[in-house]
């Protein structure tokens, strides 16, 4: 099938060129990111999601802000975008921070004030941990809740 | 070298760059809405914004309300064209940045997504792909280096995903192979815990051998480029089964990755197949009313596919 081979679109040398050293150039990156950079370096960093070794004797912990609302019910805070605006994993990313400068909460209240204009506002929050013990591998018993900051909420 | 060079350059019909054009560039909006959508959102109450190297270097702005919404409709129009396979190259070098800036936002609070590698290089290297000027992109089955190299691109990030992946396994253990036999599954459902995983947490020994299948799977991922036909197509598969499974186990579902998978698929072979059965059924009523015309137009068409079949295997 000659016709076909010549109507093949070739690259020349220097296109070609290019294009291994940029495929090259990429893998390098990505290779680096994996070795030793951090997530930081996006999207060339290590694909480290649920990559790390967890032992059978690990304590668990799950973290969660918790609100006293002006209707004087307490609720967990849903932690997504449609929830205060915020997703739990960067609450749990930034959990240092917040400790020590628990204002950062204040986001939390009025996203969530923004959000539902229609709902018991937030008066008062809760950085709460949770931790589940692990035994053997295996799961030992329910929970427990430590409160790590704690912020009144300006209006 | 020259091999070497070849094999990141096959020859590929321009037509799966269109399929992947339209697919992807679709693919972008709805991510905007239902994957990294929080980013005007992040315009909006920029506090833990948290910039990104990339970001830094480009001494990209703090992300403001304006910012955020012009890349919101700048994205959709551009998308919208880029799609059809009208000046998509300039449609494409539009995107590309903007995409990549609205994922840098929407990932810049500490918390940094892995499933986006593929995709933003597929809206990188797209644009570099010129159309041939002949008839419907979508059946062009004009043979192309270049889109060959922009497909290979996609094709090495897709695998890419899941052998660093493994890589990242045993990095964090300090390079040694702990986490297939570890508690990691037990963890991650623990702190997403949905009725399946619950269940599975009093059965520990299921959750190890899942560990040890994925991690096997990724370490072996990069056979796949090597792969032709069905085998390639088995490979395709037992990925998305991977991802089938971590949806039901951890609600994780990588989607901007499994849909670039697509580069993998001789897509081209679509207009081709669609036209032969078209035209094997006209030919049919054409042999009973005797019209030899028709039945020289199907077999000009089965000519195509043949063509199309040949070159599948890149």
């Amino acid at each position: 099938m000659a016709g076909v081979a010549d109507s093949d679109v070739r690259l020349g040398r220097v296109g070609k060129g290019v294009r291994l050293a940029v495929a090259l150039v990429g893998i390098g990156l990505l290779v680096n990111g994996s070795v030793r950079a951090s997530d930081d370096v996006w999207p060339f960093g290590p694909m480290s999601q649920y990559a790390q070794t967890v032992p059978d004797d690990a304590s668990i912990t799950y973290t969660r802000i918790s609100a006293q609302t002006d209707a004087g019910t307490t609720v967990d805070v849903p932690l997504n975008i449609e929830g205060a605006g915020v997703a739990r994993a960067e609450i749990e990313a930034r959990t240092g921070e917040i400790v020590a400068n628990p204002s950062l909460l204040q986001t939390v209240a009025d996203g969530w004030a923004k959000k539902h204009p229609d709902k018991p506002k937030y008066v008062k929050l809760e950085l709460i941990r949770d931790t589940t013990q692990l035994v053997e591998g295996r799961v030992d018993g329910p929970p427990k809740a430590e409160v790590l900051a704690t912020w009144q909420v300006r209006r | 070298m020259r091999a070497v060079a070849n094999w990141f350059t096959p020859k590929i019909a321009l037509a799966r760059i269109a399929w992947l054009r339209t697919i992807l560039y679709l693919f972008v909006i709805l991510d905007m809405h239902a994957f990294v959508r929080d980013t005007r959102l992040k315009g909006e109450s920029p506090g833990l914004y948290q910039p990104l190297y990339l970001a830094r270097l480009f001494e990209l702005p703090k992300p403001t309300v304006a910012i955020t919404t012009t890349l919101y409709y700048v994205l959709i129009v551009a998308c919208l064209v880029a799609a059809t396979n009208r000046f998509p190259r300039i449609a494409g070098w539009v995107v590309a940045p903007a995409f990549t800036w609205w994922v840098l936002i929407g990932m810049s609070d500490g918390k940094v997504d892995h499933d986006h590698l593929a995709l933003v290089i597929a809206l990188w290297v797209l644009p570099t792909v010129a159309q041939s000027r002949k008839g419907s992109p979508w059946a062009d089955q004009t043979r192309s280096e270049a889109a060959g190299w922009a497909i290979r691109c996609v094709q090495i990030c897709v695998i890419a995903t899941y052998f660093l992946s493994a890589i990242a396994k045993l990095r964090s253990a300090g390079w040694a192979l702990t986490w297939p036999g570890s508690a990691i599954l037990t963890w991650a459902i623990v702190r997403r815990p949905h009725p399946v995983g619950e269940w599975l947490l009093h059965h520990p020994w299921m959750l190890h051998v899942m560990q040890w299948i994925g991690i096997i799977g990724e370490f072996l991922s990069p056979v796949v480029l090597w792969l032709k036909g069905r085998w390639q197509l088995l490979g395709a598969l037992f990925f998305i089964g991977f991802h089938v499974a971590n949806t039901a186990i951890l609600l994780i579902h990588f989607l901007p990755t499994v849909v670039c998978w697509l580069a993998f698929a001789p897509m081209e072979r679509i207009v081709p197949w669609f036209r032969s059965r078209r035209s094997a059924d006209s030919a049919d009523s054409a042999r009973s009313a005797g019209d030899a015309g028709d039945a020289r137009e199907a077999e000009d068409q089965t000519e195509d596919g043949r063509q199309a079949k040949e070159q599948a295997g890149a």
